[in-house]
Formats: C-alpha cells, structure tokens, sequence
C-alpha cells in the first residue's frame, strides 16, 4: 500500500538527536513485506520515535543562500526548545522559491523529509528537506507547540513506563502491545532502549524542554499576561501589608504568598523587577524593604 | 540430484506436517528445473503450502489477509455449480442456480455423487454460506467440499478477499479442511443468534445485527428498483459510540426523528468501508419501554450533538467512518485543487475538453479543494465542495475565475491556494473511506476550532510533573532573569552545532 507518511510532530531538541534506524527483519509479521525499495529513510529518536515526515512551526530566523553551481537555500527554524536547520535546492523547487522571497524574521510551517548526514563517524547533522513551506500566523506556531508537546508527553509516559517495566526486546515489545501502544512507537522505544547512547537521561531532559517551551508559551499569550498582571499586583500589595515599613523576611513572604495561591516563580519574578527598579532594597541578607 | 535435495524436502516436509511428501518433492524438482535457488524455492513452497501461520479469529479478520489458520463452525451452507464456457474455451464462469444444502434441508453427500461427478468434468462447485466462532460470523467461499453445516471445522492456509464491499473468507485450492470435535465450540443454534451490538461496533465481518439506536434523521423516498416503483425510508441511527446510515423497505410505524427503537435482525451492507443498517421484513422493530430507555448509555439529546473530534490513526484503524470529526494541519494543497469544469450530464471532471464517459462535452465551471490533513498521527486526503472551499479559501468561484484569467500562469488559482491554506489548522466533519492510497475524507463542514491552548496547556505541564520534569536549574536561581529559555546541558555534544555543517549527503 502506498499510503503517504504522517508529518510527525518533534521538538528541535528531540529532532536533532536523532540516528538512522535499519529495521529488523520482522517474522511473521505484515511489514517484513515492506522491506523493498520504496522503504523510507527512517530515523530514530531516543525516546523512540520513528520519523521520516515532519511538520514544523517556528520562526525562521536565518537564510543562507548555499550551493556552488546551483542554488540551495539553507534555513535556520526556532521553536521553543532549540532550532532546525532546513535545506531547499533545484529538487525541492517550490520550496525554493519560498525561500527566496520570505521575510526574516516570520513564522512559517513547514512539511519535510529528515535527512541525516555523517561525514565521519561520531559527527553527525540532522536536517529537514523542505517540501512544503508557507507563512502563518502565531496563534498556528502556539497550537503546534501544544500539539507537539501533547504527543511528546504521550510517548515519554510509554517510555517511562516501558522503562519501569524492566523488561527489553521481544518483552519489552510485547507488554507494550498489550497496552495498546501502536506497534510503530513499541518497536521504536525497544530499539531506542538498545541502541541509543543514555536514552533515559536524554527523556528527562526532553520533558524539562517541554515543560518549558508551555511555560514560555503561556506568558507569551495575552489572557493569561493580564491574569498575571492581577497576580502581581497582588504580590505587591501583599509585599507591602508584611512590611510595614520595617522590611520582612523573605521566606516567611514566600511562603505567604505560595499559600494565597500564587507560584514561587512569580513572586520571584516581582521581587526581583522591584529590586530591578529600585522600588525595594535588602538591608540585611534575607530581609527585603520597600521604598518609601 | 535427488541426495543433494533430500535434507531440504525433509525440512521442508517437517515444516508443512499435513502435506504429501511426494507433492512437496515434485514442486521442488521442478522449480529447479527452472535454475530456481534451492534457498528460494524452498520459500516459495513454503509461502504456497503455508509454513508458519497465524491463527485468527473470525472478529480479527480484515481484507486481503493471506494464509492463516481459522477454526469455526459452518452455519450455514449452499452450494453453486460453476461451469466454463464451452465456447472458445473462454474463462468465463456460468452459474447454474443455487441448490440449498442449509441446515434445515441438509442432504447428505452420497446423494450427490452423481452431480458431482458430472461437475468435475468441465465445471467446479463454490460452495458459499456463513462460518462463525464465538467472536463473529463472515461468509465464506470454499472451492473445497465442506462437511456439512453445522459441524465445526479447522481450516488452514485460509485467506480473505472483500467481496461486493465486505469481507469474504476464502478456502481454496491450498487450503486444508479438517473436521474438529462439536465441543470446540458454542453450539450451533447459540453462534447463530444475532450478535447485539453498539453502532460502533458494526463493521465489515457482520451481515447480520440486534442493536438499540436513536433515529437522528429520517426521510421518505420513492425510488425505483427494477422496474418497480418502491416506497423507501432512509436516515441516520446514532447511539454512543458511532452514527450509521440506514434504510428501511417496510413502513415504520410510530417512528419519527427522536425515536429510540430496537432493532433484530437488521442487515448490515458495507459502501465504501461504511456500514449501513437494512432495515427489511424480517426485521423486528420495536419501542424499548421508558424503563429501559433510561437504561441506556445515550439519549436523543446526547446524541444529536456535533460527535468528538476523533484522533486521524483512530479514523485510519477502521475500514470506514460515517459522521465522524477530524482535526489537523493543511501539510499539502494537492493539484487538481482549484476551478475545475465538470461535465454537465455526469459531474465528472473534464479534462481537456473530453468527459470519461461522455466524450467532447461543454464543462461546467466548479471549484473544490484537494487537501491533506495531518495531526501527526495520521495523514488523511480531505476533499472540499465548492461550497467550503469558498470558505476556506476566502473568494468565491467568480473572484477566483477572475484571478486566474488576469494571470499568466494557469496554476495561478492553486498557487494562491496553497499560499492560503498551507499549515492552516482546520476541523472537518463528515465521512471516511479507507483505500490503496490510506484514508479519504469527504468534509461536509469545516471551521478553525477554538484555541482551548491554555487548558491543555495546564494539563500537560499536570503530566509533566507526574513524569518527574522538574525545572532545569536556571530557573530554581532568583537571581537569574526571566522565565524564557533556560537551556541545560547539551545531551549531544556533537550535535547540538546541527547548523554548522552540510545535512544533506
């Protein structure tokens, strides 16, 4: 059958860790059959992710114009968690032409093919062939880093549950199975367990970049700025009931202001803009002090 | 020759248990007779008598499914007599009627002898009915004599065609009957009960259902069916799990859109991978009591809502889907999108000024958009009526017409197609077909969903926690500015420079 490859959704971060996977020869199964010539080049992430087609929203921040003889752009795409480099030439002609007249910097969304590239071993570059490209707005780049974050954390849960399962290989791919984890992803975290350098260490670091790229993510949106403005406005108010004009400790603050309901990062956030505007000082190491 | 090619027609005999080894021997020879690799030819004949097979049960069945091993029991049983064309030597099958060996009037064998002898002179039997185990029931077609119905069989190196839109079946030439013991399985009156089952459930494996829906639509039409004027009903059923089309041949008294009914014995037929019930005279319709209603899993208000937006790989693990919501990115805009010209008996496309049917013809002007839609779990094919293309597109058929006359270049409309909708986030309803290229989509509607980013956002960031994604250190530090990008430590040192080199070979 030849059915068109999904556009998988893969943070930079993730994406450029990837490694060429040949697959195994299946026994039995259906797709041993599909080991002929029309077998993409896959590739394999360490929190197992098998990926050929990917769609990617980010801000095109670089173009190069590269290639001897013939012309072959090269772009730079940042999303939150790192960037992707991208190459458009004589074959990818549409592309091309994009790139060739788009404005940097802007958001674009892009469908292409990931293409690996190892000059010697031990040195390898990841990239993405463009295939198609196309200027969108933010509230698209937004819903793609949700999206993307949304199936990352699925497959980190089937991961670190593959993990705790202690078992590999054929188990490992079989316990997976009868979770009703999609044969792709079961085979893809086996193989990523067994040949990957620390897998494990990467996927923790991977749900760090996500869990960053949504927080980054909600400050950049207007509701929740304006709710964020209300909060800070209460941490000050809140600042200057405990002062009193005599300064107050900062954790019994912290720990106040924690128990109303607003995060630690956000007061930090307010402590610091007001030491940032001179609007409070600290006469001794650990007690802050409003101005006036 | 022969001592060079015993240990491979032992394995090879070991391996296929059941077959001669005369037979086994007699396929090797002559495949390398043919300079065959012996390697090779001993993969063939093991692929042809089947080596190592699957065992499936009736509900695992799907089309084109080839040499498996099934065991059911044989509920019903007809058999058709086949006979070439004597003329010209032509390949073409006539059929000769039905003689009915059902379970009722089931004759025995010896009876037959005589046709049967006849029969193998220039013609072969099909025997046909319905096989079942205790997890569904398919028609069949067996080129091989049968027991007769009732008795539970095993058959070997079985495989399956979809025949008039639904899954058939096969036992053939290769396959192997044996008969099993009655108490392998449910007996016969018990496995030949319809199945009930949710609208969700019904798929290509079923001919027959029971099942308790809400009539979501309902509308009365006079058709024509050969020849004769016939008085039909037709409409949609819904319960929790899905929406089917249905049609009705008999009058339906009392039953109106809103109506919760009960349905015995209806019949599925499939449409592009689409189930549909049949509602016919052998049908029981009824009215569950109000008691029961309130039983039940959905109510006419519950179900009468726009159905939950369904992930792509869930719409592509089916063979079909009626009514169902799908949401994604545009990853392409696929040529033949824009104005095109119809022809004005059929509504095919023309090309080139010629119609596929009906020759040279004047087109009719009309526009619909080709697109694909991917939410990174599947990517479906997604087809657009001139209707919504207008609206997704934002110009009309005329304002499109007018660019692409302005422009010299004739893929002027499509350019500006794909400048539009490429990498939009677009939600469609309507219906899905499975077929050689994946999954098409038929839209009837189509909007932007609402952004609901921030509630998913909270409660990945809920997931995230119970992962163990602690914050990377920077942002533990007060004394470090902003909450943006904190970067760790570099995983790959090696790589984490991608930009630096050539990526493509």
């Amino acid at each position: 059958m030849l059915k068109r490859e999904v556009a998988k959704r893969v943070f930079a971060r993730e994406f450029e860790t990837c490694r060429a996977l040949e697959m195994p020869v299946r026994a039995g199964g259906e797709k041993a059959s599909s080991g002929d010539l029309k077998t993409p080049n896959l590739l394999l992430s360490p929190s197992g992710l098998v990926l050929n087609r990917v769609f990617v929203v980010g801000v095109i921040t670089e173009l190069d114009c590269v290639g001897a003889q013939n012309e072959m752009w090269k772009a730079r795409i940042v999303d939150p968690t790192g960037a992707f480099t991208v190459y458009a030439g004589q074959y990818q002609p549409d592309a091309s032409i994009f790139f060739s007249t788009v404005e940097i910097p802007a958001f674009i969304a892009l469908t292409g093919k990931a293409r690996i590239y190892e000059p010697e071993p031990g040195s390898v570059f990841v990239s993405v062939r463009a295939e198609e490209v196309n200027v969108v707005d933010e509230e698209i780049r937004n819903r793609w880093v949700v999206d993307t974050a949304e199936q990352t954390v699925e497959r980190l849960e089937v991961f670190s549950d593959a993990v705790e399962s202690g078992s590999r290989d054929e188990e490992l791919l079989e316990y997976l199975l009868e979770k009703g984890v999609s044969g792709e992803l079961a085979e893809g975290i086996s193989l990523a367990l067994e040949r990957m350098r620390a897998p494990e260490e990467f996927t923790k670091l991977l749900g760090v970049f996500v869990k960053e790229a949504l927080q980054a993510l909600e400050f950049d949106s207007e509701n929740s700025a304006g709710a964020d403005g209300d909060r800070k406005e209460f941490v000050l108010e809140l600042l200057r009931e405990m002062d009193g004009g005599k300064g107050v400790d900062y954790a019994a603050f912290l720990e106040a202001a924690v128990s109303r309901g607003v995060p630690e990062e956000l007061v930090e956030d307010v402590v610091r803009s007001l030491f940032a505007g001179g609007q409070c000082y600290e006469p001794r190491i650990g007690i802050i002090r409003l101005v006036g | 020759m022969d001592e060079k090619n015993a240990p491979h027609i032992e394995e090879l005999t070991r391996a296929l248990g059941e077959v001669n080894k005369n037979r086994i021997r007699a396929e090797f020879e002559k495949l390398l007779a043919f300079r065959v690799p012996p390697e090779v030819a001993k993969e063939s004949i093991l692929r042809k008598f089947g080596g190592v097979q699957r065992t499936l049960k009736v509900n695992g069945l799907s089309a084109n499914l080839k040499s498996f091993e099934i065991t059911g029991r044989i509920l019903e049983l007809n058999e058709k007599l086949l006979r070439p064309q004597e003329r010209g030597g032509e390949e073409v099958r006539g059929e000769v009627p039905e003689k009915s060996r059902d379970k009722s009037g089931c004759r025995s064998g010896e009876g037959d002898g005589e046709s049967l002898d006849k029969g193998r002179k220039g013609a072969s039997k099909l025997y046909t009915g319905v096989f079942a185990d205790e997890t569904g029931s398919v028609l069949f077609s067996s080129w091989k004599e049968l027991p007769p119905a009732g008795e539970v069989i095993h058959v070997r190196n079985a495989y399956t065609r979809l025949w008039q839109n639904r899954i058939r079946l096969n036992i053939g030439d290769h396959s192997s009957v044996s008969k099993l013991p009655d108490s392998t399985l449910p007996s016969l009156s018990e496995l030949a009960r319809t199945p009930e089952k949710k609208l969700g459930e019904i798929g290509a494996a079923d001919f027959s259902v029971s099942t308790v829906a809400c009539v979501l639509q309902l509308s009365h039409r006079d058709v024509m069916v050969r020849g004769r004027q016939c008085h039909m009903i037709s409409g949609v059923l819904a319960d929790e799990t899905a929406r089917l089309p249905f049609t009705a041949w008999v009058e339906l008294p009392g039953i109106d859109i809103g109506s919760i009914i009960r349905l015995e014995d209806a019949q599925v037929r499939m449409f592009k991978g689409v189930p549909s019930v049949n509602i016919l005279k052998g049908t029981g319709i009824s009215k569950p009591g109000s008691e029961d209603a309130e039983k039940l899993a959905f109510t006419f208000e519950s179900v009468k809502t726009a159905p939950a937006p369904l992930k792509m790989e869930e719409v592509a693990s089916r063979d079909g889907m009626f009514d169902v919501v799908i949401a994604g990115n545009v990853i392409s805009v696929k040529p033949g999108s824009g104005i095109i010209s119809r022809c004005p008996e059929c509504g095919r496309v023309v090309q080139k000024g010629s119609c596929r049917v009906h020759g040279k013809v004047d087109g009719v002007r009309d526009m619909r958009i080709k697109a694909v839609l991917d939410d990174g779990t599947e990517a479906v094919s997604v087809m657009f009526s001139r209707e919504l293309a207008e609206m997704i597109y934002g110009k009309t058929l005329e304002e499109a017409e007018a660019l692409m006359f302005s422009d010299i270049s004739k893929d002027a409309v499509y350019e500006d197609l794909r400048r539009i909708l490429t990498g939009r986030y677009l939600a469609v309803r309507g219906n899905a077909s499975k077929n050689e290229y994946g999954v098409s989509f038929v839209a009837e509607s189509v909007w932007v969903p609402e952004a609901d980013l921030a509630v998913r956002v909270v409660e990945l960031l809920h997931r995230l926690d119970s992962l163990g994604a602690g914050n990377a250190q920077g942002l533990e530090d007060p004394n470090q500015g902003g909450c943006g990008q904190v970067h760790g430590p570099d995983y790959d040192s090696e790589t984490a420079d991608s930009t630096g080199g050539r990526g493509f070979a």
